[in-house]
């Protein structure tokens, strides 16, 4: 391959790894905006929606086929059942802690991320399951560059999935209540807002974005795994920051530079595969170093 | 009270010693040391079974110079402190010789205990190369370490006319290890290695190192690892659309590689260590198996079989329970009878040959390559 070639197909990698990163970040920061949480348990949530994508799946696919009519199918409702499992962890694990130190609701996190690695680990005894999705082998060729139909409609729906956010946070009153709960809790139930309300939504949505991303995952790499949510949690809470936390444009704009960081770093010699998340995590302590509120971020240093 | 319980502990043990030698009287012992306990126990219970049913055989077929033979088991429960009680009992027991020896770790503190009681001791499934140096020659290695692995692989390799080499790990210990001595004797042939690359396990996403191997555009890639992050790598290869001959380790073998890998895990190659469902001597011994014990032989019981009857035919061979006697005829064994394969040994009382398989995926399952 020349060199162009694969910095483009580098490129494509990035821009594909970067989609899953950026919709995962999504949630982290969402949540961190309105109640300031740093919800480890996002990774897990990410997890759980790829094995509700499956379920529904192998519900669906006698009906509509397992090709990406019956993927889209299970992944919306994936989104709705996900985002309503959000809700409901939020309800039962974080809204009795949301006045206590933020440490113990940190703890909680961690705890809520340990139920859930463990509650799949129980059903599914940590084995792979395979996705069951058929979605062909198709693409473009470009001389040596091949981009599949699967990531151009992986990145399509990444990016319709963050305009819709983004449309919704902007224009609706819903998305203008949340923006007003991230800036001040205690003033939105003064002015009559229901603030315990918002932040449900402000889960829903999360944990629908990390559902969309786990079934578009499990479709697109073939199987799932108890354990798959760890690493991504990791790597999206590390977009959101460079990105700048509780910025959502931030978050879109750090799951994509975190994974055209790690596609290039694999390729830039001296560095190699090796050593491409050293190469990540550096771009992460320059960023934190020289603009601590992450890229886009506001800085309001004194909530955090 | 203390005092009581240290006389009624110290009258067991003498009634123990006292019962040792006086079994060896009217017939023979051979000592197991397995795993029956613990998070390997499903493996030792295995080997403990294979070792059974091969002094079965050897019994009905009159035993060893005329005696009749049984077994003892000490469990080591893969635990390096227990193993070393295991091996005191066993050796306290007046054992002719001890078979065994599941986990490494566990074994390696053994060699000495085994050494110091003068006892021949036939490894049957341990097989890192640190036992080795540890072996004061009165131990015997029938499986084959991870340097024979390499040289099957690079065998392998050679009547495929592969020249160039991608070699991925996935940076631990075990992986990195086996690529490293790979890239090495690869180089050393002559050949190139065409890229090194490491991935981070867990993570789904290998297009960045799929798009490195396809622009160093190698023969074949070999992938030293376990199944779990090889199926994936396997699975965005052939996506991706290369298509040389993927080879993976012996830690990858496992038949979830196709769960992960789905249909492109077809013409994969593993190489593997001699189970019983690959070898074709093995099926009667897998038939006999699994009528007396109700479950399908696992990884090394044709390993420990082999080991339990090698051990008996050096006894005879040397006439006596002499333990000098018994190593001597080990070192000289040339033992044919085996379901892995035959049995020689090196100067360092290791496998003279590599017993790894070569294994193909074929149909969503493995079976041995051409």
């Amino acid at each position: 391959m020349a060199l162009t070639d694969i910095v483009l197909q580098q490129l494509v990698n990035g821009l594909v790894l970067g989609s899953f990163y950026a919709l995962v970040a999504l949630g982290y920061t969402m949540v961190f905006g309105v109640v300031k949480l740093l919800n480890f348990a996002h990774g897990e949530v990410y997890m759980v929606g790829g094995f509700a994508g499956f379920i529904v799946l192998s519900l669906v696919s006698g009906t509509l086929g397992s090709g990406w009519s019956g993927v889209a199918v299970s992944m919306v409702l994936a989104m709705i059942g996900v985002g309503f499992l959000g809700v409901l962890i939020q309800k039962i694990a974080y809204q009795p802690m949301l006045s206590a130190p933020r440490l113990s609701i940190l703890i909680t996190a961690l705890a809520v991320s340990l139920v859930l690695q463990n509650a799949v680990l129980g059903l599914t005894g940590g084995r792979y399951v395979p996705f069951g999705a058929d979605l062909g082998f198709g693409g473009v060729n470009l001389g040596n560059l091949f981009i599949s139909y699967n990531q151009f409609i992986l990145v399509g729906t990444a990016g319709v999935l963050m305009l819709s956010l983004e449309l919704f946070i902007s224009r609706t009153q819903y998305g203008r209540a949340m923006r007003a709960v991230s800036i001040d809790k205690d003033m939105c139930r003064l002015m009559g807002i229901d603030v315990n309300r918002v932040i449900a939504v402000t889960f829903f949505l999360g944990s629908g974005l990390a559902a969309a991303a786990g079934t578009m995952a499990g479709a697109y790499y073939g199987s799932l795994w108890y354990f798959m949510g760890f690493l991504i949690g990791l790597k999206a809470f590390t977009a959101a920051v460079i990105g700048g936390i509780g910025s959502i444009p931030g978050a879109m704009l750090g799951g994509l530079i975190l994974g055209l960081l790690e596609s290039f770093g694999t390729q830039i010699p001296g560095i190699g595969s090796a050593w491409k998340d050293v190469f990540s995590f550096s771009i992460l302590i320059l960023v934190l170093v020289f603009k601590p509120t992450g890229l886009l971020g506001r800085s309001e240093q004194e909530r955090m | 009270m203390t005092h009581l319980l240290q006389k009624v502990a110290a009258g067991l043990l003498l009634a123990g010693s006292l019962s040792g030698p006086a079994m060896a009287q009217d017939g023979m012992t051979i000592g197991l040391l397995v795993p029956t306990s613990g998070s390997e126990a499903t493996y030792g219970q295995d080997m403990a079974n294979a070792a059974e049913l091969a002094v079965e055989e050897i019994n009905a077929a009159g035993g060893i110079l005329g005696q009749q033979v049984s077994t003892i088991v000490g469990d080591d429960a893969c635990d390096p402190q227990q193993s070393v009680n295991a091996a005191s009992k066993l050796a306290s027991s007046g054992v002719v010789g001890v078979v065994g020896g599941y986990c490494s770790g566990a074994t390696l503190p053994t060699l000495k205990i085994f050494a110091d009681a003068n006892i021949p001791f036939v490894i049957t499934a341990a097989n890192s190369t640190q036992l080795i140096p540890a072996n004061s020659g009165n131990a015997f290695m029938i499986n084959s370490t991870g340097n024979d692995q390499v040289a099957k692989a690079l065998e392998f390799f050679n009547s495929k006319n592969i020249n160039t080499l991608a070699i991925v790990d996935q940076g631990d210990a075990y992986s990195q290890d086996l690529a490293n001595l790979t890239k090495q004797r690869w180089e050393e042939s002559g050949k190139t290695v065409a890229t090194t690359e490491t991935v981070n396990k867990g993570e789904q996403d290998y297009s960045a190192v799929v798009t490195a191997i396809r622009s160093a555009n190698p023969d074949a890639v070999f992938w030293t690892a376990y199944y779990a992050d090889g199926g994936l790598l396997i699975r965005q290869l052939r996506q991706a659309g290369y298509q040389g001959l993927i080879a993976v380790g012996d830690g990858s073998n496992s038949p979830e590689l196709f769960n992960i890998a789905g249909s492109a895990a077809e013409g994969v190659i593993a190489f593997s260590n001699p189970t019983a469902e690959f070898l074709p001597n093995a099926k009667s011994f897998v038939d006999s198996y699994t009528a007396k014990f109700g479950n399908a032989p696992g990884p090394y019981a044709p390993l420990t079989y082999d080991g339990t009857k090698l051990l008996a035919a050096a006894i005879e061979e040397a006439g006596s329970t002499d333990a000098a006697a018994i190593v001597e005829a080990l070192k000289k064994a040339n033992f044919t009878d085996g379901l892995a394969g035959d049995i020689s040994f090196t100067e360092e009382n290791t496998l003279a040959r590599s017993n790894f398989i070569v294994l193909e995926g074929k149909g969503g399952a493995w079976a041995l390559a051409e």
